[in-house]
């Protein structure tokens, strides 16, 4: 092969789809999306944080209002000695988002009902929290009802509030704190990126070669180089295309956060900066201190958590590996999509013959999403052996702690079986790309491999 | 000198034979006709020439040398089914198939300048191919196929698509060539052009070579002898076929008809047509 004439096919195989509108269009969308699904939600917590309620409360039962506990999100105002339905009328009037009704006790029952009437629909959070005050002030009516002495001492005595923190300890014994669900989120999101990659840009290989055959521009081209060069200088083409569309995505999603951040006000980047996560980071060795932080606020608390777990990921391994398995799982499957653009005219004769191809990766993607459930599972194992499910599983499971020799043992598996079909798959394509006029079958490409 | 020699070439996919034992000289600085049916093996034994399918035996001398692939880069081809990247702009596409022929993307430029001049298509530069006329694809396509100055040309069909005003065109930029030194195959149907065109020929069918020479050889070998006389008398102006037998010369007959007081007009050989030829030669072979 000709190394020159391999840069010259890579060089227009990648210029020519870098100018293409659908490839800027999908480079300048998607970190967009991915951005909004960032700021978004970020956005509604503060805009729903800033916005106080005030609730009306009408105990007729006098029971329930000493229990509600007014905050910087909502205030109760006591009106129990006003008509529910006189302040339902001018609610707005009144400065009340909404009106709470107690009805009076029921002793022999020992119970209550209750109203919460609106204008604008309540927040499902605000709701629960009012219906777990009043369920509490039942309770502790209920409980004192029963006149046992002390008793407010002793069921103070038995609460309990046990929170499972979870350690994961390498192989140096370096224990870090880790958060199982992260775990999943990477496990997922790493497998499915790899599943996406490989499928988008194996297709893309394989309707190129299609383009060739159908303009019969192909002719011209092999009696220029061989058709090895032309099958290897596309996939790799398309590969660079691949890494720069990437890479974008990358740059230009932070790029959004941080621009978004700059507009609307720190507290939208503050949970992707450094320094916050270095702080919880440090937080999280220290382990009194760590407790104290999730004593004093439960959200703020798991968030430490997830940023911790996320430091302690062996980020630069994960890196690396993803380089190397994207890369060689696409190597995989390009050529193979190669083979099969070669055999056919139209795209649409292609459903029959890629069948065998898509199916080995569509099963990697689902083992990838299972194998959270066991990362050290047989099957999953297995699976990120097996060269055609590999590429995804194996990432899905790196997450998760997977041995330095799993991973080479794998990757070298890989890459054999890429040079084995590599070397097939060129040599279905050299035939396939001069066959016309008849639709080819999987007998007819494996005819053309026993070819010289 | 024989630019290019085939030495018993044979070729064959799993058991169908396209070629049996294709021997064939073509020399520098000449035309060279590739004839026969469709199906014969033409555009096998044209991609074996251009190294784009492997014979299973035999060899193919170029230059004196056994062809490898930097030879490739010698060779331009335009193959009967004319293809170009239909959303490419004309001028990369260019710049691109002249690179891959391995002229730098100065070179390339320059030259390909020169033809879009020399064609008057100055304007299409920025053009995509599937905005131009089937006509107009096919004078880009030329171009990609001459710009690298091969030294050897191999053109299949080049006139099928052109009107007859780019045809003429096209038929004038082959001569040019052809005095510039480059050796031409061609490989048509269209007879006429075979006769004007070509100095030599080859005949496929079926696989084997029938009949390979010169033009002007094969139509004399396959003529039946005959010449026409044209002569006028008293009785107005006559054609006559007679039959060119050994027994009498040109000069005896001609005496005849001149001690007859006949006015000789024209006397000519009759040379069959190559049309003829050709259909004689496949028949003949079923």
């Amino acid at each position: 092969m000709k190394i020159k004439n391999i840069g010259i096919i890579i060089r227009r195989e990648y210029l020519n789809r870098v100018k293409k509108k659908s490839f800027l269009i999908t480079t300048f969308l998607v970190p967009l999306l991915l951005a909004l699904c960032y700021i978004v939600p970020v956005l509604l917590i503060l805009n729903s944080k800033d916005k106080m309620k005030f609730v009306a409360v009408v105990d007729q039962s006098g029971i329930v209002y000493p229990t509600l506990e007014s905050n910087e999100t909502v205030f109760f105002a006591d009106c129990s000695d006003r008509n529910v339905d006189s302040i339902k009328v001018q609610l707005e009037q009144m400065g009340y988002d909404a009106v709470l009704y107690i009805s009076p006790l029921d002793t022999a029952a020992k119970t209550l009902s209750s109203e919460i009437t609106s204008q604008k629909p309540l927040g499902l959070d605000l709701s629960e929290k009012i219906g777990r005050y009043i369920n509490d002030a039942v309770e502790s009516y209920r409980i004192a009802s029963y006149k046992i002495d002390g008793l407010n001492e002793i069921l103070e005595d038995v609460k309990a509030d046990i929170k499972l923190r979870t350690f994961t300890i390498d192989e140096d014994g370096k224990e870090s704190v880790s958060e199982s669900g992260v775990y999943v989120a990477i496990s997922l999101i790493l497998g499915f990126l790899v599943y996406i990659f490989i499928a988008l840009f194996g297709g893309t290989v394989m309707s190129a070669v299609i383009e060739e055959k159908a303009s019969r521009v192909i002719e011209v081209l092999v009696s220029s180089v061989k058709a090895t060069e032309l099958m290897f200088g596309k996939i790799i083409g398309v590969a660079l295309v691949a890494t720069t569309q990437f890479i974008l995505w990358v740059v230009l999603t932070i790029a959004i956060i941080a621009g978004a951040g700059s507009v609307l006000g720190q507290k939208v980047i503050s949970g992707i900066s450094p320094e916050a996560g270095n702080i919880v980071g440090s937080m999280g060795s220290g382990s009194s201190a760590m407790t104290s932080v999730v004593g004093a606020s439960g959200e703020m608390g798991e968030f430490a958590v997830v940023l911790s777990t996320l430091q302690n990921l062996p980020i630069a391994k994960i890196l690396v590996a993803f380089l190397v398995f994207f890369i060689l799982g696409y190597m995989l499957y390009a050529s193979m999509f190669a083979a099969i653009g070669s055999a056919v005219e139209t795209q649409e004769d292609t459903s029959q013959l890629q069948l065998p191809v898509t199916i080995p990766l569509m099963i990697g993607y689902f083992l990838s999403i299972y194998s959270f459930n066991a990362p050290d599972s047989g099957i999953t194992f297995w699976a990120s052996m097996v060269p055609f499910t590999s590429p995804i599983v194996m990432l899905a499971r790196l997450p998760f702690g997977v041995q330095t020799w799993e991973i080479v043992l794998s990757a070298a598996i890989l890459l054999a079986t890429v040079i084995l079909f590599a070397w097939l798959s060129a040599k279905i394509y050299k035939v396939g790309i001069l066959m016309f006029g008849k639709k080819s079958t999987w007998k007819d490409l494996w005819k053309w491999l026993r070819q010289d | 000198m024989a630019l290019i020699e085939c030495k018993e070439v044979c070729k064959n996919f799993g058991e169908k034979v396209a070629l049996d034992k294709v021997s064939l000289e073509m020399k520098e600085g000449t035309i060279f006709g590739l004839l026969g049916p469709n199906g014969a093996g033409k555009t096998t034994l044209i991609r074996i020439i251009n190294r784009i399918t492997i014979p299973n035996s035999g060899e193919i001398i170029f230059n004196g040398h056994p062809m490898s692939q930097s030879d490739v880069e010698k060779i331009g081809y335009m193959p009967e089914e004319r293809g170009l990247y239909r959303k490419m702009e004309v001028g990369e596409q260019a710049m691109y198939l002249a690179q891959l022929k391995g002229m730098s993307s100065r070179d390339a430029q320059a030259e390909l300048k020169k033809w879009f001049v020399r064609f008057g298509i100055q304007g299409w530069w920025k053009k995509k191919v599937e905005e131009l006329s089937k006509g107009m694809a096919q004078k880009v396509q030329f171009i990609t196929t001459v710009v690298h100055r091969p030294s050897l040309l191999i053109l299949d069909e080049p006139f099928s698509g052109f009107d007859p005003v780019n045809a003429d065109i096209i038929r004038k930029e082959i001569l040019r060539l052809k005095d510039e030194g480059a050796t031409i195959i061609l490989s048509t149907h269209n007879m006429e052009s075979v006769e004007e065109l070509c100095d030599e020929i080859a005949l496929i069918n079926k696989a084997k070579l029938v009949v390979t020479g010169g033009v002007s050889d094969i139509r004399r070998q396959y003529g039946n002898n005959s010449v026409e006389l044209t002569y006028s008398d008293a009785d107005g102006r006559h054609t006559e076929i007679l039959s060119k037998d050994g027994e009498s010369a040109p000069n005896d007959v001609l005496k005849s008809f001149i001690d007859r007081g006949a006015t000789i007009n024209s006397y000519r050989e009759l040379m069959p047509r190559m049309n003829d030829i050709f259909i004689k030669l496949v028949k003949g072979n079923e």
